[in-house]
C-alpha cells in the first residue's frame, strides 16, 4: 500500500513563490481535501505532483519512489491521474475516444473490459453518448466523462482540480458521491476545491492553503465551524 | 479564350491533378509534424532532396530499382529521425519563431552539404524513367507517372486516415495535436508521438522523392526547393491547424500550378509567385487559420 | 554612473566598428574586400536588429528593403549613358536621372523606409509564426518583382557601372551612423515602449501602448536603415537579383542570432564574428597556409559551418555570443557585508 506524499514542496513561477514548504499525505482509500483562496497554490500543488511544473525544492513521493523530475506521462503511468481544472476534454473527439485516451496510462491491457463495465456503471453517460462529440455534452456530463477518463487508467491516486466548477448543486452532490465510491474502492483521492464546507465534510482531512503555505488542517468535525475557516483563509 | 480552352484540355487537367497529388502528400508531411509539434519544418524539401540523391546514387551504380527505393527510404527516415532528436526535441518548449529559425538553419545546412558533396550540377536518377512515358487513355496521352502519383497519393492518404482513426497511436497523435499537455496527463508519450509523426512525414517525403525523380531525373542541391515553398504557401492558405485543410491547400496549389503551367504562356506566368505569396499574406491577415477551416486557432494577432 | 554605462553601451560597438575600419585601411587590396563586406554587414544586421531585437517579432523580409535600396541607389547612380546597357526598359524618369553618391544613399534609405512602411501597415498586426511566414512572402514578392519588372531596374542582369564609392571609410562611417541611429532609437521613448511590448505584451497593452503602432514605427526605421545598407552595398560591388534573396537573408539572420538577437552589441558582434569566420573559411577554400600546414577546404564549406553554428547556437545558447545583452564593463563590487 503506497502513500502519495509531498514533503517540503517548494514551487516558483518566474521569481514568485507559488508554494512554500508544503507537506501532506494521501493514503489509499482516503479523501484528502485542499482548499484555500484563489491563487493560494492549490492548482500549482497538483501540477507539481504531475510534473507539469518543476519543483524548486522538496519532493513528491509515491511510496518510496520520488516522482520529481518525471514527465507528466511518466507520472500518469505510475498510477497518479489528474482531472484538470475545466476538465480539458477533447471536444472534437467522441466520448469513446476520450475514454480510450485514458487507457494510455494503463500498464497493461489486462482487465480493461471489466474496468470499463465498472466505469459505465458509475458514469452511465459514457456508454449512452459513446459516439457523440465530447463537446456536445452538458457540464455535468462532461465532468463525469473527465473523471471516467482518469479512472480508466486504473490509478492508485486520483487528483481533482475543482471538479464542482460551474456545476449546479445537485450535480455537485453526484460528483462528491462518486468520489466517495471511488475512495471506497481503495483509491487515494486528493481533492482541490473552492467549496470549502462540502469538502471539509467529505474529506478525512482538509488542508487549508493560503499564499502557498499550509495554514490549517480541518476534519469533518470542523465542518460547521465557519469562524475557524474564515480565519484560516484570511491568515 | 485560348487560356480557358488550354486549361480545360484533358491532358492538362490530368497532369495538374497528378501534380496536386504530389503536393498533397508533401502538405501532409508538413501538416502532420506541425499539428503534433507546432513546428514548421522549413527543411522538409531537403529531406526530399536527400531521398532523390539516394535514388541517383543507386541509379548510377545500376542497382535494381527496389534497392534504390529502399535506400531512398532509409536515408530519408534516418535523416528525419536525426532532425527530430537533435533539433526538434530540444526546442520543443521554445516559441514557434525560434523553431522556424532553427529549421531554416538546418535547411541551409543540408543544402550546403549537398552542394559540397555532389556539386551544383548534381546527379541523375534514371531507374524509373520509363514511368515518364505515356499511355493512351480515352484518346489522350497520360504519363504513367501521373497515374501512379494519383494512385499512390490516394493509397497513402487512405492508410494515414486509417492509422489516425483506428489505431491507438493515431488517437494519441490526434489528441496531442489538439491539446498536448492534457494528452500527456493521460499518459500519452510525447516523444513517441513526435517520433512517429516525423517518421510518417519522412516516409511521405521518400515517396515524393521517388515520384519527382521520375519527372525530373536531374537531382541538384535545390531539388524540390521551389515545390516546398509552394506547398508551404498552400498549407498556410489551406489552413495549418488542420490536417485536412492543409492537405487540401497543398493539393489546390499543386493543381493550380499545374494548370497555369500547362495553359499559360511563360511570359504571363512570371509573376505567379508574387500572386501566390500575396495570397498567403492575405490569408494570414484575414483568415489566419486558412481558407478551409472553421475553428478559431493558434495565430496570434495584435 | 548611469550616464557612464549608457555611453559605454554606445561606445563599445562604435569603437569595435571603427577599429575594424582602421585595420581595414592598412590591409592589402584583396583583404580589404573582406573588411568592407564585414562593415556593410554590420549596417545590415543592425538594421534588422532594430526591428527584430526590439519587438521580438521574427522577420524574414528585411533583405527586401535592402534589395530595394540596392535598386534605388544603383539605378540612380549609373551614368545616364550607360544605363541602357543593362537596363534598356527603364521608366523615362529613372533613365534620365543620375545622382551622386550621398544623395543615392539617402534615396535608398528613404525608399527602403517607405517600402517597409507600406509592407508594415498590414503586416504589423501579426506575431510569431504568422509574421515569419508573411515576411518571407514579402521577400518572395520583392524578389519576383525585381527580377522581372524591367522598368525599374536591370531585372535578371547584373548591376554594373555603379560608381564604386563605398570603400573602407564610407563603409565604416555608414556602419557608425546606423549604430548611432539604432542606439538613439532603442533609448528613445519609442524604443523602450516597444521593448516593453516584447517583454510583457499584456502589461504594455494595459497601460495603453499600441503594439501595432510601435512595431510599425520600428519596422519603418529598420527598412530605412536596411535600404541605406543596400545603397552602400551596390556602391561596393556589382550584384544581381539573386544575391539579395535567400542566401543573404540566411547569412544576415545567422549573424544576428549568433551574436545575440536582443542587443545592439549582439548585432554588431555577430556581424563581425560571422564575417571574420566567413572570410577565414573563404581563404581556406582557396588554399591557406596556417602554421606551416596548408588547409584547402572544399568550396561551399562556409555555409555548412555558418549554418551549423547557427543551429547549435539556437539550440544550446539561444542568447547568442553576447547573451543578448549590451556591452558592460565588469563591475567592481564595493566591499560590503551581505
Amino acid at each position: 500500500m503506497r502513500t502519495l506524499a509531498i514533503r517540503d514542496l517548494d514551487v516558483a513561477y518566474g521569481g514568485v513563490t507559488a508554494v512554500h514548504d508544503l507537506s501532506l499525505e494521501v493514503v489509499p482509500g482516503e479523501i484528502v481535501g485542499l482548499i484555500g483562496p484563489n491563487g493560494s497554490g492549490k492548482s500549482t500543488t497538483l501540477h507539481a505532483i504531475m510534473g507539469l511544473v518543476p519543483a524548486r525544492g522538496g519532493d513528491v513521493l509515491l511510496g518510496d519512489t520520488s516522482l520529481r523530475g518525471r514527465t507528466p506521462e511518466a507520472v500518469a503511468r505510475s498510477g497518479v491521474a489528474l482531472v484538470p481544472e475545466g476538465r480539458r476534454l477533447f471536444a472534437e473527439l467522441t466520448v469513446e475516444e476520450n475514454l480510450r485516451l485514458g487507457l494510455a496510462a494503463r500498464p497493461s491491457s489486462e482487465g480493461v473490459d471489466d474496468d470499463l463495465a465498472e466505469i459505465y456503471a458509475l458514469f452511465p453517460v459514457c456508454e449512452e453518448f459513446r459516439d457523440r462529440h465530447a463537446g456536445a455534452l452538458s457540464g455535468g456530463q462532461q465532468q463525469q466523462l473527465a473523471i471516467a477518463r482518469a479512472m480508466i487508467s486504473n490509478p492508485s491516486f486520483l487528483l481533482l482540480d475543482e471538479p464542482s466548477l460551474g456545476l449546479a448543486p445537485t450535480l455537485v452532490d453526484r460528483v462528491f458521491a462518486s468520489l466517495q465510491t471511488i475512495a471506497e474502492r481503495g483509491i487515494g483521492v486528493l481533492l482541490v476545491e473552492q467549496r470549502a464546507q462540502r469538502t471539509v465534510a467529505l474529506a478525512a482531512r482538509t488542508h487549508v492553503l493560503a499564499n502557498g503555505e499550509l495554514r490549517l488542517t480541518l476534519t469533518p468535525d470542523d465542518a460547521g465551524d465557519t469562524d475557524k475557516m474564515v480565519a484560516a483563509y484570511l491568515s | 479564350m485560348n487560356f480557358v480552352r488550354d486549361a480545360l484540355d484533358l491532358q492538362v487537367q490530368v497532369d495538374a491533378i497528378g501534380l496536386g497529388a504530389i503536393f498533397a502528400l508533401m502538405a501532409v508531411g508538413i501538416g502532420l509534424v506541425f499539428g503534433v509539434m507546432r513546428l514548421v519544418n522549413f527543411a522538409y524539401g531537403q529531406l526530399i532532396m536527400a531521398g532523390a540523391f539516394a535514388l541517383a546514387f543507386a541509379s548510377e551504380r545500376d542497382w535494381p530499382v527496389g534497392v534504390g527505393i529502399a535506400l531512398c527510404f532509409a536515408v530519408v527516415l534516418a535523416l528525419s529521425l536525426a532532425m527530430e532528436r537533435v533539433v526538434f526535441r530540444p526546442l520543443r518548449t521554445q516559441s514557434a519563431a525560434v523553431m522556424l529559425i532553427a529549421t531554416f538553419a538546418v535547411a541551409f545546412l543540408l543544402q550546403s552539404i549537398a552542394l559540397l558533396w555532389f556539386g551544383p550540377l548534381g546527379k541523375t536518377a534514371t531507374s524509373l524513367v520509363q514511368l515518364n512515358r505515356p499511355v493512351e487513355v480515352g484518346g489522350v496521352d497520360i504519363r504513367k507517372i501521373t497515374i501512379a502519383s494519383i494512385v499512390v497519393a490516394v493509397v497513402c492518404l487512405a492508410l494515414l486516415v486509417l492509422l489516425l482513426n483506428r489505431t491507438s497511436i493515431g488517437l494519441h497523435m490526434r489528441a496531442a495535436a489538439i491539446d498536448s499537455q492534457t494528452a500527456r496527463l493521460l499518459g500519452v508519450r510525447a516523444d513517441l508521438v513526435s517520433t512517429v509523426s516525423v517518421l510518417i512525414a519522412g516516409a511521405l517525403a521518400a515517396v515524393v522523392a521517388v515520384m519527382l525523380t521520375v519527372q525530373y531525373p536531374t537531382v541538384t542541391p535545390t531539388f524540390a526547393l521551389q515545390e516546398t515553398i509552394l506547398v508551404l504557401a498552400g498549407v498556410v492558405v489551406g489552413g495549418m491547424t488542420r490536417l485536412l485543410s492543409a492537405t487540401l491547400g497543398g493539393f489546390l496549389i499543386g493543381y493550380v500550378s499545374g494548370l497555369l503551367g500547362g495553359a499559360l504562356p511563360s511570359s504571363q506566368s512570371q509573376y505567379l509567385p508574387s500572386f501566390l505569396f500575396g495570397l498567403v499574406i492575405l490569408v494570414l491577415l484575414i483568415r489566419p487559420d486558412g481558407l478551409f477551416t472553421r475553428r478559431r486557432g493558434l495565430v496570434e494577432r495584435v | 554612473m548611469r550616464a557612464g554605462r549608457t555611453a559605454i553601451e554606445l561606445l563599445a560597438p562604435v569603437l569595435l566598428v571603427v577599429a575594424a575600419g582602421v585595420i581595414g585601411i592598412f590591409v592589402s587590396q584583396t583583404t580589404e574586400i573582406y573588411f568592407v563586406t564585414a562593415l556593410i554587414s554590420v549596417s545590415t544586421v543592425v538594421a534588422i536588429y532594430v526591428f527584430v531585437g526590439n519587438s521580438g517579432v521574427l522577420s524574414f523580409g528585411h533583405i527586401s528593403f535592402f534589395a530595394v535600396g540596392v535598386w534605388a541607389a544603383g539605378v540612380l547612380s549609373i551614368p545616364e549613358a550607360e544605363k541602357p546597357a543593362t537596363m534598356p526598359y527603364l521608366f523615362d524618369f529613372l533613365g534620365s536621372t543620375t545622382v551622386g553618391n550621398v544623395p543615392s544613399l539617402l534615396i535608398a534609405a528613404v525608399v527602403g523606409g517607405l517600402f517597409a512602411l507600406l509592407v508594415g501597415l498590414p503586416l504589423m498586426r501579426l506575431s510569431g509564426l504568422a509574421a515569419g511566414i508573411a515576411t518571407f512572402a514579402v521577400l518572395g514578392i520583392t524578389n519576383n518583382l525585381l527580377r522581372y519588372y524591367e522598368k525599374i531596374g536591370p531585372g535578371l542582369n547584373t548591376f554594373s557601372s555603379v560608381p564604386e564609392t563605398t570603400d573602407v571609410l564610407q563603409a565604416t562611417v555608414g556602419a557608425v551612423l546606423v549604430i548611432v541611429a539604432a542606439f538613439a532609437y532603442q533609448r528613445s521613448r519609442f524604443g523602450r515602449l516597444l521593448r516593453a511590448t516584447r517583454e510583457d505584451p499584456a502589461a504594455a497593452r494595459a497601460v495603453g501602448v499600441s503594439i501595432y503602432r510601435q512595431r510599425l514605427g520600428s519596422f519603418a526605421l529598420s527598412g530605412f536603415l536596411a535600404g541605406f545598407a543596400g545603397g552602400l552595398y551596390i556602391h561596393f560591388i556589382p550584384i544581381n537579383v539573386d544575391a539579395v534573396y535567400l542566401d543573404l537573408t540566411f547569412i544576415t539572420l545567422a549573424m544576428l542570432v549568433i551574436g545575440g538577437t536582443t542587443s545592439l552589441w549582439g548585432a554588431v558582434v555577430g556581424a563581425l564574428f560571422v564575417s571574420a569566420l566567413d572570410s577565414v573559411l573563404a581563404e581556406m577554400e582557396d588554399g591557406m597556409t596556417l602554421l606551416g600546414r596548408t588547409i584547402d577546404l572544399p568550396s561551399g564549406s562556409r555555409i555548412i559551418v555558418v549554418s551549423a553554428v547557427m543551429a547549435i547556437v539556437v539550440i544550446v545558447r539561444p542568447g547568442g555570443l553576447t547573451g543578448g545583452r549590451e556591452f558592460s564593463l565588469p563591475r567592481l563590487r564595493p566591499a560590503a557585508a551581505r
